[in-house]
């Protein structure tokens, strides 16, 4: 019978020929670093099948999606485990995808003929960020509103046409129920069709060129250790099963940080994007007045285009990274950058805690100064 | 009829199936993208024409000293009526006059707050400061604070629209 089946399939799939493919070996010496790659495969697919599910009981609209999220939290069963999941699902991809990327650097792996692997990966870094940036103004709560606004204002700052890109990204001058539903679009249908795609073409660069291995491996090397199925693909499912435990723990046992729902008036909320924007948060304090546009455009902008022309930078032959002084160099600099300006952003001071406060309710409270939420009649617009 | 009649590359059949093809691709491509990129685009940058909408009672404004003060007032969000917020410090000039200082930092949009006891607004964010004038003292902000425009009807105090 399970011939007979077999040899159903056999006939009209090409099973061997997959099989081949499935089984073709690494190249020698390849270590656990070689699983990020299938670590952030990985998470996109826990992402996917997460969102979608959220997407049940999510409401975009500034009237409900702060509710539409409680309900999810506190009424529907495993709501807050999958959330949670979600929620750190999204932390745990960017460290993964920032870490797959050293790891290629480290071994010279977007040299030629892998430069398009590289293209294409860094153009799913960015998605990823994209993700991030319209995920978390989903909630609506004060973080998503805020750097939401901070974010739409950032894009204006481009040179000429900044004010267009900024009012196209929120779909008008300011952040409304307009703004929630394009990045609600953005965030569940445009970007997981574009990473789709990329991701695709990502593997299919990795199986066209093969895996790059380490740079001290000969050409013998290449194509003689282990093969992916089951061996590296076992090695693949023990790290991914390490991380899905992790994040499972963090879903179950630290809540995730709930905000009050937005509120474009609060005089008491200070500003703070989510932590992987720390680190551009903090850039911008450095740029004063005209200068301002360095910290919102030029740098991030230059170190984008810097990273997309890496491959084409260098056409040397593969090293080991501590006989690449430039590389190592700019490398370090730029992760010990990334980590410091993220700490300084963390340890930020924030107004709160100064004596901001006190004045404040004092002067609600001078015979003077009866807020105008007293008044209840409001101007009508005419349609 | 013979299917493998124009074999040659450049055979003018060839040609002209190869250029019909990026045609027919392009053709449809151009017609369902403009549409689109419209549909995406042009209502993001519609200007929004701005009225004087309602502050306060200048009679309870009096005497006001950067007070905090918070409005709402009726305006259409996309498909959505909804009573815009928005947050604003008034101070009495005296004689009918008002100053109102928008909270919008002129840096990255967060919401300044005055801080009495060093008579300056703080913003939260990126560390931008501005004096009672509300020009920039310290920090990142490109421009002083907006100075909304005001005006005064019927014991009234009318701001406009931001």
């Amino acid at each position: 019978m399970k011939r007979k089946i077999v040899e159903f399939f056999e006939e009209r799939i090409p099973l061997r020929s997959i099989e081949e493919h499935m089984k073709k070996p690494l190249p020698r010496h390849i270590n656990w670093m070689f699983s990020l790659g299938a670590m952030a495969l990985f998470l996109l697919v826990l992402q996917a099948a997460t969102g979608a599910f959220l997407a049940i009981y999510y409401s975009p609209s500034p009237d409900h999606a702060y509710n539409s999220l409680t309900y999810i939290r506190n009424e529907v069963p495993f709501g807050n485990f999958i959330r949670g999941l979600h929620h750190w699902g999204a932390s745990a991809l960017v460290i993964v995808v920032f870490l797959h990327l050293l790891r290629v650097v480290i071994y010279d792996s977007y040299k030629a003929p892998r430069e398009l692997t590289w293209l294409v990966g860094v153009l799913l870094l960015l998605v990823v960020l994209g993700f991030g940036f319209t995920g978390y103004l989903l909630p609506w709560d004060q973080k998503a509103y805020w750097a939401t606004v901070v974010g739409a204002k950032i894009a204006s700052t481009v040179p000429i046409i900044g004010d267009a890109v900024g009012k196209i990204l929120r779909g008008g001058e300011e952040v409304g129920a307009v703004t929630l539903a394009r990045f609600y679009a953005i965030h569940t249908i445009w970007l997981p069709w574009i990473v789709f795609g990329l991701v695709g073409l990502h593997l299919l660069l990795v199986r066209h060129l093969g895996s790059s291995g380490l740079p001290k491996n000969s050409p013998e090397d290449m194509d003689t250790g282990k093969p992916f199925y089951p061996n590296q693909l076992f090695e693949d499912g023990v790290a991914i099963l390490i991380l899905f435990s992790v994040l499972v723990a963090m879903a179950l046992v630290v809540p995730v940080p709930t905000e009050e729902i937005a509120d474009p008036t609060d005089a008491s909320y200070d500003p703070r994007p989510e932590w992987y924007f720390l680190f551009l948060f903090q850039l911008l304090k450095y740029f004063e007045g005209p200068l301002e546009v360095f910290g919102t455009f030029v740098i991030p902008t230059v170190a984008i285009l810097l990273l997309f022309l890496v491959p084409f930078l260098s056409r040397k032959e593969r090293l080991p990274i501590r006989k690449r002084p430039v590389a190592l160099t700019i490398t370090s600099l730029s992760v010990l950058s990334l980590v410091s300006l993220t700490i300084l952003g963390i340890r930020s001071p924030k107004l709160n805690s100064t004596a901001t406060a006190a004045p404040e309710t004092e002067q609600t409270e001078a015979p003077s100064s009866a807020g105008t939420e007293v008044f209840d009649f409001r101007l009508e617009e005419g349609d | 009829m013979n299917l493998h009649a124009d074999k040659a590359e450049s055979s003018p059949r060839r040609s002209f199936v190869k250029a019909s093809l990026f045609f027919i691709g392009g053709l449809i491509n151009t017609v369902i993208a403009v549409p689109l990129l419209g549909f995406a685009i042009l209502p993001a940058l519609r200007n929004k024409p701005r009225k004087f909408v309602v502050l306060g009672i200048v009679d309870l404004l009096k005497g006001s000293r950067y007070k905090k003060v918070n409005y709402t007032f009726q305006s259409k969000d996309g498909w959505v009526k909804t009573n815009k917020k928005r947050s604003v410090y008034v101070t009495d000039t005296g004689n009918g006059n008002f100053v109102v200082f928008s909270r919008v930092c002129s840096h990255l949009n967060c919401l300044v707050r005055w801080e009495e006891s060093k008579r300056q607004f703080l913003c939260p964010c990126h560390g931008g400061v501005f004096d009672e004038e509300g020009d920039v003292v310290e920090g990142p902000p490109p421009k002083a604070l907006e100075r909304l425009p005001v005006k005064v009807e019927d014991g009234v105090l009318y701001v406009k629209e931001t």
